[in-house]
């Protein structure tokens, strides 16, 4: 390798000369350059000002001296005057090694579409458009349905759960452990039940469309769309991320809310996520539950979104902190790789395979323990008031006792009573807006906690609690005095 | 209130850094693995090449922010190992979002044999400006000058014979995703990291 000078900026005299004085005050060894760190304590960063205070004692006080007169002599603040000085290095050496060999050519296909996500006017319809085919039909439907169909109907009700039932009554004497395994609650008859034949196909195929519209390019778009909307509830576009991925799996996305640059966002964004974003799983039961009453799952869609926007404007006018501000590069609209797309959705199933199916199967030792015990009965006696103040029966308070343990155990729930003919329309439509307000499965409950905090975690699910009883209080008497019934 | 939450995961960061660091000495004295570390901007691939140095996969995304965990992989260079370490984005050594202050905190408690400043040739101009912070804080610097194929369509030419003598540190081309570079890439860390002599010790400092 050839013996090359790498290359060196020449700043401002003043900033140069301030540089080269703390330079010489630096005695101990930062892995980076005593240039760079004089550089970034010029620019105020605080950690390395701690760092380089507690590392260099009572020489720091030398130092803070010459930054502040430094930063005196200039009348815009250093970061920029560096940053522009480094700017002109960069645009200079560009400059000689970029050739443009021909002007853009006019209009491809792929600006085109560029232009018209971005577009509100086209912009929505195309949002529309990718919810309705990627969520409602490929999820939705071939997820939710044919798919879990098959796996549930076909391959658990008709060659496990029959074997797994008559391996355990025969060779299990003891009622109380035949139960925990099989039967109606047990391990592998509910638990695995669920993991396998429910939520992984319907995760799976949402991580698919998830994965494809995240490696077009599209979600950047999506969000500068929305911007405008997500700043009136105290977020900015980035936020379209973790909230649409909620759609897949709240918990997963309440892990991703750590991207979001305040954490006032992040809050916000946590709070709407357990508040009014449904899972996939959920989603799907209340689709089912309410096929047949259409109008009523477009009363469901627009009063969970009204809630959504109301709790997130409160929020955002509650919580203290600076306005969030957006700033994001539009990549280009690729076409994603097959191969990459694919390890992606691979790689997130086996995540919320391992992480997160282990909380069903403890979520079904739980329910176990509390239907022998009577612990269940107990907290449902509790809720049976709260019920009709709703209008519901008291069996509905199960729903929401295992709605806790998961989101979708709860609507699987309200779904076993409608099918016995206990609900009427109005009561399905009350318990399935309650119901997805109602506070998070354990999973979600956990990771806000370790995400967030406990206290902050505790606030959101003391706020959540209440507030989804009363807001199903309320649509409820709005649609008794309004007398409309589904 | 939000300085102390990321003073905690700063603090979470160091001491999982300074454990790894004991534990890496140690093991440096019987094995020397080679450490890369890759920084850049969100979005210019840094993931893909992740995956190909390390043969293993983290999540490769087109969206800013995604890539928020810390990946770490081991995988091999022309038969020898090598560890690989990917920062979350970061556009400049003066940090704003937690991301950036999480990548810079690795590159001020880590000992990279070689740093591998990846950028989207798109913008080439806009993110030179952080590969010549890197070059200023005396880090053994590779520019990695990715998503070639986009820019070619766009009609640009980016000459990076002129690049290397102007920065004065290895520079190479590649389209990660589509595997082009990648050889020379592999020479240049090679070359970089298995055959530094006193000479090239002596450009950075």
């Amino acid at each position: 390798m050839a013996i090359v000078i790498s290359k060196r900026i020449e700043y401002d005299p003043k900033i140069e000369k301030a540089v080269s004085n703390i330079v010489k005050l630096l005695n101990h060894d930062y892995k980076i350059s005593k240039k760079s760190i004089a550089l970034l304590l010029l620019q105020s960063d605080e950690s390395i000002m701690e760092m380089v205070k507690k590392r260099e004692g009572k020489v720091y006080k030398l130092i803070a001296e010459i930054v502040e007169k430094t930063c005196n002599s200039f009348d815009k603040p250093l970061n920029y005057v560096i940053a522009m000085n480094r700017q002109r290095v960069a645009d200079d050496i560009a400059g000689k090694a970029v050739t443009y060999s021909r002007k853009k050519s006019s209009m491809t296909v792929s600006d085109i579409l560029e232009r018209i996500t971005i577009n509100p006017i086209t912009g929505i319809p195309i949002f529309v458009l990718v919810l309705y085919y990627g969520l409602y039909k490929f999820v939705g439907g071939f997820g939710a349905g044919t798919l879990v169909d098959y796996l549930e109907g076909q391959v658990f009700d008709v060659y496990i759960n029959p074997v797994v039932n008559s391996i355990v009554t025969t060779f299990i004497p003891w009622k109380p452990l035949q139960e925990l395994l099989a039967l109606d609650y047990g391990v592998i008859t509910l638990g695995i039940r669920y993991a396998i034949a429910i939520i992984l196909p319907i995760v799976g195929t949402f991580f698919l469309v998830f994965s494809v519209i995240e490696d077009s390019g599209y979600l950047p778009r999506l969000a500068l769309l929305i911007d405008k909307v997500f700043k009136g509830i105290g977020l900015n576009g980035r936020a379209v991320i973790p909230l649409t991925l909620g759609f897949g799996c709240d918990t997963m996305a309440t892990i991703v809310s750590r991207t979001l640059e305040t954490r006032r966002e992040r809050i916000i964004s946590t709070l709407l996520l357990a508040l009014a974003i449904p899972c996939s799983a959920q989603l799907g039961v209340i689709m089912a539950l309410m096929s047949h009453i259409p109008v009523a799952l477009v009363v469901w869609i627009v009063f969970i979104f009204l809630v959504f926007l109301l709790v997130g404007y409160l929020a955002s006018k509650v919580l203290p902190g600076n306005k969030p501000s957006f700033y994001m590069e539009l990549p280009p609209l690729r076409f994603p790789k097959v191969t990459n797309v694919l390890t992606k959705t691979y790689t997130r199933m086996r995540w919320y395979f391992f992480e997160v199916v282990p909380f069903f199967i403890a979520a079904s030792v739980v329910i176990w323990f509390g239907n022998i015990t009577g612990l269940f009965q107990n907290i449902i006696n509790v809720l049976a008031p709260i019920m009709h103040l709703l209008g519901l029966p008291d069996e509905a308070a199960k729903a929401f006792v295992f709605g806790f343990f998961r989101r979708d155990y709860g609507a699987a729930g309200l779904y076993d009573l409608h099918k016995a003919g206990l609900l009427s329309g109005n009561q399905v439509l009350v318990a399935s807006v309650t119901l997805t307000l109602f506070i998070p499965c354990i999973a979600q409950a956990s990771v806000m906690v370790k995400e967030r905090g406990i206290k902050t975690a505790l606030a959101i699910m003391a706020f959540i609690f209440p507030f989804a009883f009363f807001t199903g209080f309320v649509l409820n008497s709005l649609l008794n005095l309004l007398g409309v019934s589904f | 209130m939000n300085c102390r939450k990321n003073q905690s995961i700063l603090e979470k960061v160091k001491s999982y850094f300074s454990n790894k660091e004991v534990m890496a000495r140690g093991k440096r004295k019987e094995n020397k693995l080679k450490k890369i570390i890759l920084v850049g901007s969100p979005n210019v691939g840094k993931s893909v090449l992740f995956n190909i140095l390390t043969g293993a996969y983290v999540t490769v995304s087109n969206y800013p922010g995604t890539t928020v965990e810390i990946s770490e992989g081991k995988g091999k260079i022309f038969g020898r190992s090598i560890e690989v370490i990917d920062t979350p984005g970061m556009y400049s050594l003066l940090p704003i979002t937690e991301e950036e202050k999480v990548a810079r905190e690795i590159l001020l408690s880590e000992i990279p044999d070689v740093v591998l400043h990846v950028i989207d040739a798109k913008n080439l101009k806009r993110m030179l400006s952080l590969t010549l912070q890197l070059i200023e804080a005396g880090l053994p610097l590779i520019l990695v000058v990715n998503i070639m194929d986009e820019a070619r369509k766009m009609g640009m030419e980016i000459d990076t014979q002129i690049l290397e003598e102007e920065l004065g540190i290895p520079v190479v081309a590649t389209s990660a995703a589509f595997g082009e570079g990648i050889g020379v890439l592999k020479e240049k860390i090679a070359e970089y990291i298995f055959s530094r002599n006193i000479d090239a010790d002596k450009k950075v400092g």
